[in-house]
């Protein structure tokens, strides 16, 4: 009886070990089986982006936001790497390349603020800028279209809220399910 | 004998008065005489490069973000250059546009915001509410040799975004007809940031 129960526990030891041993071994299995299905095996797209110029709509925005929009665009999507050339608005080396997307902005709501407000009321005065960007492809197909909002509240100058805003839209098209290496499927809506 | 004490130093009194008048009259003359030529001198010296400091906010050239420096007009050329520093440069053929604002900043940077927030009794608010400046902004569109459009922002002394403007203009730089709504978007910025 008690040979058994020493067996019994020397197995279930064994046993114990052996699933320690092999789930880590299968974890990283799963991932590769749930990457396989994007990949395909073929080498993935890259595409690249230019950036337009940003298209202040019908409201009277200054031209020093739509200069800072666009200057902080380039940036923030180049830290990104999401894509494999990010051009300026009038590249001519933007034509060469096949896989283009073209990334629109239109101010839809602008809130100028002021930073003396701020600093002596702290809940008035923000600066809120409320755009849409779109990805369209050279067809003008649209492959994401988003509302972003950008804002300044407390400490920073004005054009702050336009470093906020171009951060916002990067973010957003870093998490969406668009990504700069796969092929534009689906249109997504949304706001930020 | 008092009297006659009294008239003597009150003469001499009203002679040195007419004497220090007349020097007074004489000495404002010759400034007034040396001045419109002074003004003629600073006008007449074209060769020397318009510069003026200026704080870069974002996008020219090669130069850092919220730097301050010295930005001139150098042949045919605009340059910002920081201190100790090789000099950003964009020729004035490049430039597009330039656009003049105006904003209302807190001084101090954030030393000055870290000290108002630790002031007791809501004290740096009361800082805060005249611890502020007028700037013109001075913004550029630009394009680089492959045609893509930049944009440059600067930050100056108020009355500085003029004199530049102006400048770039006599050197050649091309202004498009959006330019006339300068003067409007000064006027907007000013009033919001007076509100």
């Amino acid at each position: 009886m008690k040979t058994s129960r020493y067996n019994l526990s020397i197995a279930c030891g064994i046993a114990l070990v052996a699933i320690m041993l092999a789930l880590p071994s299968r974890l990283p299995g799963q991932t590769a089986a749930a990457k396989s299905p994007g990949s395909n095996g073929a080498s993935p797209t890259r595409w690249s982006v230019q950036i337009d110029q940003v298209d202040p709509g019908n409201l009277d925005l200054t031209y020093s936001f739509q200069i800072a929009i666009y200057e902080n665009l380039v940036d923030e999507l180049n830290k990104t790497k999401q894509f494999q050339q990010v051009f300026r608005d009038g590249d001519v080396r933007a034509g060469e390349f096949p896989n283009l997307l073209v990334l629109k902005t239109t101010v839809e709501k602008y809130t100028p603020g002021s930073e003396t407000r701020r600093a002596v009321t702290t809940v008035s005065g923000a600066t809120k800028l409320t755009v849409r960007s779109r990805l369209l492809t050279r067809e003008g197909k649209v492959v994401f279209e988003r509302i972003v909002d950008g804002d300044v509240r407390f400490f920073g100058s004005n054009l702050r809220a336009t470093h906020n805003l171009a951060h916002n839209i990067a973010k957003t098209i870093k998490q969406s399910s668009w990504s700069g290496s796969g092929q534009p499927t689906a249109i997504l809506t949304g706001q930020l | 004998m008092d009297r006659f004490v009294v008239s003597c130093s009150h003469s001499k009194t009203y002679h040195l008065g007419r004497r220090h008048a007349l020097w007074l009259s004489t000495v404002l003359i010759c400034f007034s005489l040396t001045a419109p030529a002074q003004k003629i001198t600073q006008r007449g010296d074209t060769s020397a490069p318009f510069s003026t400091r200026a704080t870069h906010l974002l996008g020219f050239a090669n130069a850092r973000n919220d730097s301050t420096g010295t930005l001139s007009v150098q042949d045919d050329s605009l340059q910002f250059q920081q201190n100790g520093k090789p000099g950003a440069r964009v020729k004035i053929a490049l430039v597009r546009n330039v656009f003049l604002g105006a904003e209302s900043k807190q001084v101090g940077g954030l030393p000055m915001t870290l000290g108002k927030t630790a002031a007791p009794f809501g004290g740096g608010r009361v800082v805060s509410l005249f611890a502020h400046k007028n700037y013109d902004t001075l913004t550029l569109e630009y394009v680089d040799a492959d045609g893509g459009i930049h944009g440059a922002i600067f930050q100056l002394t108020k009355g500085q975004g003029e004199l530049v403007k102006n400048e770039l203009i006599a050197q050649g730089a091309t202004i498009s007809s959006r330019q006339d709504q300068s003067t409007k978007e000064s006027a907007t910025e000013a009033k919001h940031e007076n509100k």
